[in-house]
């Protein structure tokens, strides 16, 4: 954790941050700060957030999946076959 | 205003009208594949590659999941269909961003979806202040998006039972203002506001909540 001499936010207290950081939950002023921490701590601190982005994951897997019909992946379908075209 | 139990695990925010074991053995964490399936990963490569079957293949695997996530945050039918095809539209088209360096396939596609629907309930808000009356919607649907088990729910339904097991754990209040973040796009302010909670309070019950699940989480995957 070498980023840490230099930085006011402790490492515990950093990940709190990014658990609320990751789902758009941190105040204006909570990000500036953490921001800043996150430069300190460097890759570290990137490689906890890419953690805290697989809750985003774990929440969209805790809802029961919701139907969609057939012709709305046809539509997509042809929009992509026409993009290609293009 | 009363605390509501809103639960992560339907697409209606109401209690399933299913019991699950709470004592089930553990499976995998991951969506189990057929034998000689692509991966997720193999998928985003052939979308990069500009392949449409790719993309075809992968909208078949996750288009309930990422329905049922825009549902969640939007709570109308049509307009989740319109944003689903948004969403794999996008998808096409900025999966030369992907990396998977930075996490699976998955959370990607989860994290841009959550960001188009929550933008999308935003200009829906500014327009009429809808945020009671959906919530109303929510509680008076209850069987508005109940249907027949899919092929991609059975696939998926051991995850989400594991999932849910860790959420399940978290006190009401917590579950609550989680999901006003995630779902709802909320800021702590705005959730102090909605459930008059004091912010701290608000700040504590996300603090401790994420902290759980983010260990449940891990819990998980180092027992599997």
């Amino acid at each position: 954790m070498t980023g840490l001499k230099n930085c006011a936010m402790s490492f515990d207290e950093f990940q709190n941050q990014a658990r609320l950081y990751v789902i758009g939950a941190l105040e204006p002023e909570e990000l500036e700060e953490f921001e800043l921490a996150r430069k300190d701590l460097g890759q570290e601190a990137e490689d906890f957030i890419t953690k805290c982005y697989s809750m985003h994951e774990a929440f969209a897997l805790s809802l029961r999946p919701a139907k969609s019909s057939d012709v709305l992946k046809d539509r997509l379908m042809a929009m992509v076959r026409n993009r290609q075209k293009s | 205003m009363p605390i509501m139990a809103l639960d992560f695990s339907s697409t209606t925010g109401l209690p399933e009208e299913t019991a699950e074991a709470s004592n089930t053995r553990l499976p995998a964490a991951a969506p189990i594949l057929e034998p000689g399936a692509p991966t997720d990963l193999e998928l985003m490569h052939g979308i990069q590659a500009e392949d449409p079957e790719a993309l075809s293949q992968l909208y078949d695997r996750y288009n309930g999941i990422i329905k049922a996530l825009i549902l969640r945050v939007i709570h109308n039918e049509a307009e989740a269909d319109d944003l689903l095809q948004e969403i794999f539209m996008e998808i096409w088209n900025q999966a030369k961003n992907f990396s998977a360096q930075k996490g699976k396939p998955l959370g990607w596609m989860v994290t841009l979806a959550r960001r188009r629907a929550i933008d999308g309930l935003r200009k829906k808000q500014a327009y009429a202040r809808a945020g009671e009356r959906l919530q109303t919607e929510t509680e008076q649907q209850p069987d508005a998006w109940v249907h027949n088990a899919t092929e991609e729910e059975i696939t998926f339904g051991d995850t989400r039972l594991l999932v849910r097991q860790v959420i399940d754990t978290l006190p009401v209040a917590q579950q609550e203002a989680i999901n006003l973040a995630f779902f709802r796009g909320m800021s702590q302010r705005e959730i102090a506001a909605k459930t008059n909670t004091p912010l701290g309070t608000v700040k504590t019950r996300l603090e401790l909540g994420l902290k759980k699940i983010y260990d449940g989480l891990k819990e998980l995957r180092d027992e599997l």
